[in-house]
């Protein structure tokens, strides 16, 4: 008697598993307040008419909520453009990358953004394979990734279960194998989940604000200059000291830049 | 003074004669006859001067005019005077008859003398009317300069003017600028001449004397012989107010030497001259330029002044490849000189080639008018009907003070098949031209539109709460499949026990079948069902073959199970009954159903 109720809980949550969506899932602690929705709609039709700083200040309100989204991101970033404030557009077209790696809007206006700065950094050609990699694990974002661990942790539990009680030593043998398979794939989209998700918790990625910011050999003003960044370069954040940050850029330069020079993407 | 004057009368009349020379050799090469009054425009009370009747062809009589307010000291006298030129092997004859008043002005005013007039070949002309003004004689001064034999030339002797003619423009409107250099000294020539910037203005020369002309000009009250230097056509490019910086010139003022020590007796027949070197300035002029007013139209690019536009397509239908131009025609008065190409815009299957710019205007005192033709050639490449929307223009309009907005019609353009003469004449297949696809223009990509989800706190699912809830429960899910099918699998392997607890069970379906048996009272059939019945209930129990089956071996595992001797005597006896049953013939009714309800009793009642 015990053992028929047990079996029907696991087909029922193993059926919820996966008619659960994964809107739903994320929808968990979405917050819906009445009104945000017509700010949305009111900045995007400002934003339409060409009142690009009006739709900007209503985008930012929205932001300043709380609410966290890349589309957000990315409008925030166009009106940004709009107004030739180039730096900050740049700014919000990597944060809407960092929520969504996989947007390909954001990677074109980003790269036409680019334009508009003045600083050109050579970038250290990567191996291709990482490149690749990275490719391949921002095709999706971190949820979707999240949601295929989680489908496929079953499988692994389902199929080992097989294994261990097939009918048949055919049956027990590719159960095995596919549970193997099952476990690679759920380790895979595991650690890419994570990688995205440390990626956009990791603040070591920082916009120049000001048009001209000096990196100096040392964290204080009298260290010697090393060289002069413009609105809209991209570094890394290395260390912290006081009000100064030790950044490098992506040809592998080092120096000490104000905090207040940048922005954390 | 007096020298001076006299010299300047001299060197006055002698241009004159020159020009007179100049001007007959031109006629006659034209073969136009005029007939012209020359006098000049100022002079002193006392002064005695020329009025010149000229004409270049030969008078039968002359009319003189009626002189007024004037003395006519001598004249009219005539005189004739002819030429023959033959240059590089042709000829040209001049002759010029004049008529020469000697007169006198005895009173300050103005005076007219009225036209006079010849008749030359049977027809008449006549001169136009000329204005004299008298003005006082400045003795106080003549006499000064006299005295002192001046060997110094002051500013009020020779200076320089630039006067503008508005003093208040807005951007792009136009202003005539005139250099004019004023002197009561001869002056031999001029050096280092250096005439304004213009900075922040658009400027053309309009004017440029080939010969400096002096010409005799009240200035206050003096006379001066002034001469126009350049004469330019500004249109300002900047609002504020914007100073013209001065024009400066070196002049070579020749004044008399006087020199009374060294006079000598020659110095009395021969004047000598010596050449001063004076630099002439012209003080700095502001000109207020306003700017234009906000809200101008997209289409305008700085046209300021009346103007009209008119457009036309070269050819209304086509072939495709065949060229065509839209021509746009700007006709007015402004700054027309600047005024940009408008932009019409052309349907993408045409090639618009560079465009062609003819400008037509001319630059006078009014400024700049006349028309300017703009030429945009055009290529089809595809048939089909295609329309140019109109194209615009606008312009400030100065007396208005608005922007006023042109705009052509809609153009229409028919294109047709492409003829077939290239493919014919290369002999080759006409392939298609591919193109790369331009981009026109470049900008980022549109906003998102669609409603995001908005999200407060951690966003992310990997890590959250729910993700570590979920795989706990798969976890345990796991455990709890696992448990139960391990347990399955135990008791499948206890294969005695569940023929144990299967016993039961088989048993009462073979007495069952005894049962249908007996109630069809087939003898032989119903015992063996109930001895199989018995025997496999017992096999089943014992957990042994049925071979193995013997009286001694049931008995002894019966009691040692602890079953009553007494059921153990009645199943042995049942059983050999069961046996006997099978083999032998039937003996009374009765005994079935005893021996049935024997082995019911029997089943139910032995606890194995």
């Amino acid at each position: 008697m015990c053992s028929k109720i047990n079996k029907q809980i696991v087909v029922f949550t193993i059926g919820l598993f996966l008619l659960f969506s994964p809107t739903v899932l994320m929808g968990q602690d979405n917050v819906e307040v009445r009104g945000e929705k017509e700010r949305w709609s009111s900045a995007n039709s400002l934003y339409a008419q060409g009142n690009y700083s009006g739709a900007l200040d209503e985008y930012l309100l929205l932001e300043k909520q709380g609410y966290i989204s890349w589309p957000l991101y990315y409008n925030i970033a166009n009106s940004y453009f709009k107004t030739q404030n180039y730096g900050r557009s740049i700014l919000y077209y990597q944060r809407a990358l960092k929520l969504n790696p996989s947007g390909n809007d954001i990677r074109v206006n980003l790269n036409y953004a680019k334009q508009f700065t003045v600083d050109k950094i050579d970038e250290v050609p990567e191996f291709i394979l990482v490149t690749w990699i990275r490719d391949f694990n921002y095709l999706l974002s971190s949820d979707y990734w999240t949601i295929i661990s989680i489908v496929f942790s079953i499988l692994v539990a389902l199929l080992l279960l097989n294994f261990r009680y097939g009918p048949s030593a055919r049956v027990r043998k590719v159960s095995f194998f596919l549970s193997m398979l099952s476990l690679l794939f759920v380790i895979v989209s595991t650690i890419f989940a994570w990688n995205q998700r440390s990626a956009f918790h990791r603040e070591d990625s920082a916009i120049v604000m000001n048009a001209v910011a000096t990196i100096r050999n040392s964290p204080d003003n009298s260290g010697a200059t090393l060289f002069i960044l413009h609105e809209g370069a991209k570094l890394e954040i290395i260390e912290e000291l006081g009000g100064w940050k030790r950044i490098e850029l992506t040809d592998g330069r080092q120096g000490w830049i104000a905090t207040e020079d940048i922005e954390i993407i | 003074m007096r020298y001076i004057e006299r010299f300047a009368k001299k060197v006055h009349f002698k241009r004159v004669v020159l020009f007179t020379l100049f001007f007959a050799v031109a006629s006659v090469a034209v073969a136009q006859t005029t007939f012209t009054a020359q006098a000049p425009r100022v002079v002193e009370v006392g002064e005695t001067f020329r009025l010149v009747f000229t004409s270049n062809g030969e008078p039968s009589s002359f009319n003189p005019p009626s002189i007024t307010g004037l003395d006519v000291l001598a004249g009219p006298t005539s005189s004739t005077m002819s030429s023959t030129k033959i240059i590089n092997g042709k000829r040209t004859e001049s002759f010029q008859v004049s008529y020469t008043y000697i007169l006198q002005a005895n009173k300050e005013g103005k005076y007219k003398i009225p036209s006079a007039s010849v008749v030359i070949d049977g027809k008449n002309y006549s001169s136009s009317v000329v204005n004299i003004e008298v003005v006082k004689t400045d003795s106080d001064k003549s006499k000064e300069s006299n005295e002192k034999g001046s060997a110094t030339v002051t500013n009020q002797d020779i200076f320089m003017k630039i006067s503008i003619s508005k003093g208040r423009v807005v951007t792009g409107e136009h202003f005539i600028a005139t250099i004019k250099l004023y002197t009561r000294v001869p002056v031999a020539g001029f050096e280092d001449v250096r005439f304004p910037s213009f900075n922040g203005f658009w400027s053309q020369e309009i004017e440029t004397p080939q010969n400096i002309d002096f010409i005799r000009e009240n200035v206050n009250g003096q006379i001066y012989n002034s001469a126009l230097l350049k004469k330019y056509l500004l249109l300002p490019q900047q609002s504020g107010s914007i100073t013209i910086d001065a024009a400066e010139l070196v002049c070579q003022v020749q004044i008399r030497a006087n020199n009374s020590a060294s006079r000598s007796i020659f110095d009395d027949f021969f004047d000598s001259y010596q050449t001063l070197r004076k630099r002439v300035y012209s003080s700095p002029v502001t000109v207020k330029v306003d700017p234009l007013p906000s809200g101008a139209p997209s289409s305008f690019n700085g046209a300021v002044g009346t103007f009209k536009m008119s457009g036309k397509l070269s050819k209304d239908s086509v072939n495709a490849n065949e060229a065509l131009s839209l021509i746009i025609d700007i006709h007015g008065a402004g700054n027309i000189n600047l005024i940009e190409a408008p932009k019409p815009e052309i349907p993408a299957s045409f090639e618009l080639y560079d465009t062609k710019i003819t400008d037509s205007s001319n630059k006078g005192a009014g400024g700049a008018s006349g028309s300017k033709k703009f030429e945009y050639p055009l290529i089809a490449r595809a048939p089909g009907e295609y329309s140019i929307l109109p194209v615009l223009f606008t312009y400030y309009d100065i007396a208005k003070k608005e922007y006023v907005t042109l705009s052509t019609n809609e153009f229409k353009i028919k294109v047709g098949d492409a003829t077939g003469v290239n493919s014919s004449s290369s002999g080759l297949p006409l392939g298609v031209n591919q193109q790369a696809v331009r981009s026109i223009a470049d900008d980022i990509r549109y906003i998102h539109s669609g409603r995001p989800l908005f999200k407060r706190g951690n966003v992310f699912l990997f890590g959250s709460q729910i993700y570590f809830v979920i795989l706990a429960l798969i976890f345990v899910f796991y455990l709890l499949l696992e448990k139960f099918l391990s347990k399955r699998v135990q008791r499948n392997r206890d294969v005695a026990g569940v023929r144990s607890r299967k016993a039961n069970k088989i048993a009462r379906v073979r007495l069952k079948s005894a049962g249908q048996l007996l109630n069809e009272g087939l003898y032989s059939a119903f015992y063996e069902e109930l001895h199989r019945a018995v025997l496999g209930y017992i096999s089943d129990k014992l957990n042994l073959s049925l071979s193995d089956l013997s009286r001694d071996k049931i008995e002894e595992l019966l009691i040692s199970r602890g079953v009553k001797e007494e059921n153990i005597a009645q199943l042995l006896s049942l059983i050999e009954q069961c046996e006997y049953a099978r083999y032998a013939p039937d003996l009374g009714g009765d005994n079935m159903d005893k021996n049935y309800s024997k082995a019911l009793d029997l089943i139910s009642s032995m606890e194995l």
